[in-house]
C-alpha cells in the first residue's frame, strides 16, 4: 500500500475540521434557534448538549479517525470494521459514506447559491428590490420555482452550480496537504475577519429609521439574547439545542473521522477536538450570534423578525438581509461579503463532505486521486438534477429531512455504542488520551458512555414521538409535491443500498489485502 | 437588551472565545 496522506500542521488539520464543522447553520440556523427557543436561556440547555454529547463526541469521532488511520482506513466503513470484529460493522461504518456523499448532493447546490448571491450583490442585480417579498421573487425564480422579470429559467443557478461542482473537484484534486489544507488555511481566517468586519458594520448600524427609535442593534441582541426562562422547562427547547449542537459540529457524518485519519499515531486528538469546537462555537454564539438576526431587528422591528425567523433560514440569510444592504453605504459591497462568507462556509464543508467516498476509492481499489474525484464529483453533479429541477416540490427539503437529521443521530447512536460498549471505554478513552497534551477529565468517560447514548436515545425518541408520524405521512404537503417528496426517499433508500453494497465489496478487499487491516 | 440578556451574551462569550483561545494557543505552541 502507498504511503498515507498526513496534514502538514496540526493547526491545518484544525481549520480543515473547523472548515468542515462551520457552515452556513452557524450563521443562519443557530441565531433563528435562539430567538425561538428562549433566547439566551437557550444557550443553558446548548451549553448542556455541548458538554455531555458534542465535546466528547468529537473527542471520540478524532480517537476513531486516528486509530482506523492507523489501520490504513480513511473512511468510517473501515473503521468501526476495525473497532468491532462483527460483519455488521461495516454496515454501521457504511452510514459514515453515505450521509456525508447523499447532503453533499444538495449542499454543493446550497452553496452555489451563495456564490451566485455574492455576485450579484457586487453586480446590483438586486438592487431596488426593497422588500422581502421581491428578494423572495427574485430567489424563487433564480432557483426555477418560478419564471419572472428576473429569471426566465434555473439556467443561471445551474451555471452557479456547475462552477461551485468544479471548484470542488479542483480542491480535492490537491488531496490532504495541497487541497483540503491549503483551502482551509485561506478560507478559515478570511470567514473570522469577513465575519468580524461584519460584526462591527451591524453594531454600528445606529437607529436608521428614526420614526422607530426602538429599532437598533442593541434591541436585536436583545432579540437574540433576553432570557426568557419559562422555556426551559420545554423538553422541545432540550432537544433543539442538542440539535444544534449536532449539527453545528458535524457530528456523526463520517467526516471527522475522515479527517483524523491523516493525523499521525501521536497526535493529541483531545486538544484538536477542542480547538475545532472552540473555532466553531466562535463563529457560531459570537459571529453567527450577532450578525443576521441583529440587522433584521434593526431595519424590520421585532415583529417582522420573528415572522422571519418562523420562515426559516433561508427567508433570512437570501431574502431579509439583502434588503438590509440595500438600505446602508456601501451595502453591494457588505452584501457581497456576506454571501463570501456563506460561501466560504459552504465549501470548506462541501469538499470534507466529498473526501471520504474519495479515500474509500483511493484506498480501497487504488483509484488514482485524478479519477476518484472525478468520479464523485461526477456523480455528485448527476444526482443533483432531480434536487435543481425538482426543488419547487420539496425535493431538497425531504432529502435534508431523512438524512441530515435522523440518518446522522442514528450513526451517532450506533458509532457511540460501538466505541464505549463493544469497543470497550476503557480502551476507547486510552485512544482518546494517547498523545494528549490537553488530557480531558476523566468525568467525560461516563458522560461517554452512559450520558451520551441517553441524550442521542432522547432526541431520536422526541422525533419518533412528535414529528416522525407526520413527516412520513406527508402532512402538510401538497398533493402536487408529494410524489416528488416520496422520488426523494427513494432516491435515499437507493443510494444507502448502493453504498452497503460498495462497502462489502470493499470489505472482501482489506480481507484479502492484508491482515494489518484487522485488530 | 435587558441586563440578563447582556449577561448571558456576555458570559457565553466570554467562555467560547476563552477556550478557543487557549486551546489554539496550545496548538500553535506545540507546532
Amino acid at each position: 500500500m502507498s504511503e498515507r496522506q498526513a496534514w502538514v500542521t496540526r493547526w491545518g488539520l484544525v481549520l480543515a475540521l473547523a472548515g468542515n464543522a462551520i457552515g452556513l447553520g452557524n450563521f443562519l440556523r443557530f441565531p433563528v434557534q435562539a430567538a425561538q427557543n428562549g433566547g439566551g436561556a437557550f444557550m443553558i440547555p446548548y451549553f448542556v448538549a455541548l458538554l455531555v454529547m458534542g465535546l466528547p463526541m468529537m473527542w471520540m469521532e478524532c480517537a476513531i479517525g486516528r486509530y482506523g488511520g492507523k489501520h490504513g482506513h480513511g473512511h468510517a466503513a473501515g473503521m468501526i470494521a476495525s473497532l468491532w470484529d462483527h460483519p455488521a460493522a461495516k454496515y454501521v461504518g457504511a452510514l459514515g459514506l453515505f450521509i456525508p456523499f447523499t447532503i453533499a448532493i444538495y449542499y454543493v447546490y446550497i452553496t452555489s447559491w451563495c456564490f451566485a448571491f455574492s455576485v450579484f450583490s457586487l453586480l446590483g442585480s438586486y438592487d431596488g428590490l426593497a422588500s422581502r417579498e421581491q428578494m423572495g421573487a427574485f430567489l424563487g425564480a433564480f432557483q426555477g420555482k418560478e419564471a419572472n422579470q428576473h429569471f426566465s429559467s434555473v439556467l443561471v443557478a445551474y451555471g452557479f452550480f456547475s462552477a461551485t461542482v468544479a471548484l470542488t473537484l479542483l480542491i480535492l484534486r490537491g488531496g490532504i496537504a495541497a487541497g483540503i489544507e491549503r483551502l482551509a488555511k485561506v478560507a478559515i481566517p478570511t470567514l473570522f475577519a469577513i465575519g468580524a468586519v461584519l460584526v462591527v458594520r451591524v453594531l454600528t448600524f445606529g437607529t436608521p429609521d428614526p420614526a422607530f427609535p426602538e429599532r437598533n442593534p442593541w434591541q436585536g441582541l436583545g432579540f437574540v439574547w433576553n432570557p426568557h426562562f419559562e422555556a426551559l422547562a420545554d423538553p422541545g427547547v432540550w432537544v433543539a439545542a442538542a440539535g444544534q449542537i449536532f449539527f453545528t459540529l458535524s457530528i456523526g457524518w463520517g467526516i471527522i473521522h475522515t479527517y483524523a485519519s491523516y493525523l499521525r499515531s501521536d497526535d493529541d486528538v483531545a486538544l484538536t477536538g477542542t480547538a475545532t469546537v472552540g473555532l466553531n462555537e466562535t463563529a457560531e454564539v459570537v459571529l453567527g450570534g450577532t450578525i443576521a438576526l441583529t440587522a433584521a431587528v434593526t431595519f424590520f422591528g421585532v415583529e417582522a423578525t420573528q415572522d422571519i425567523a418562523r420562515s426559516g433560514s433561508f427567508d433570512l440569510g437570501f431574502q431579509a438581509m439583502p434588503v438590509v444592504f440595500q438600505r446602508i453605504p456601501a451595502g453591494s459591497l457588505v452584501g457581497a461579503l456576506w454571501f463570501l462568507l456563506l460561501f466560504l462556509a459552504g465549501i470548506t464543508s462541501a469538499v470534507a463532505m466529498a473526501q471520504p467516498t474519495v479515500a474509500l476509492l483511493e484506498e480501497t481499489w487504488g483509484v488514482t486521486r485524478k479519477r476518484a474525484t472525478s468520479l464523485v464529483c461526477g456523480a455528485l453533479f448527476l444526482l443533483a438534477q432531480p434536487v435543481i429541477f425538482f426543488h419547487r416540490y420539496g425535493f431538497l427539503d425531504e432529502l435534508d429531512y431523512w438524512i441530515g437529521a435522523i440518518a446522522l443521530v442514528v450513526f451517532a447512536l450506533l458509532e457511540v455504542i460501538v466505541f464505549a460498549w463493544i469497543f470497550g471505554i476503557e480502551r476507547g478513552w486510552a485512544e482518546i488520551e494517547k498523545g494528549a497534551r490537553l488530557m480531558p477529565a476523566r468525568l467525560f468517560k461516563p458522560v461517554l458512555k452512559y450520558v451520551t447514548p441517553a441524550y442521542l436515545i432522547g432526541i431520536l425518541g422526541f422525533w419518533a414521538w412528535g414529528e416522525l408520524p407526520k413527516m412520513i405521512a406527508l402532512d402538510g404537503v401538497p398533493a402536487e409535491a408529494q410524489p416528488y417528496r416520496v422520488g426523494a426517499r427513494w432516491m435515499a433508500a437507493a443510494l444507502l443500498l448502493a453504498t452497503f453494497a460498495l462497502v462489502r465489496s470493499a470489505s472482501l478487499r482489506w480481507g484479502r489485502g492484508a491482515s494489518r487491516f484487522v485488530k | 437588551m435587558t441586563t440578563a440578556g447582556l449577561m448571558f451574551m456576555a458570559a457565553s462569550w466570554a467562555v467560547i472565545l476563552g477556550v478557543s483561545g487557549y486551546a489554539m494557543w496550545r496548538l500553535i505552541r506545540g507546532d
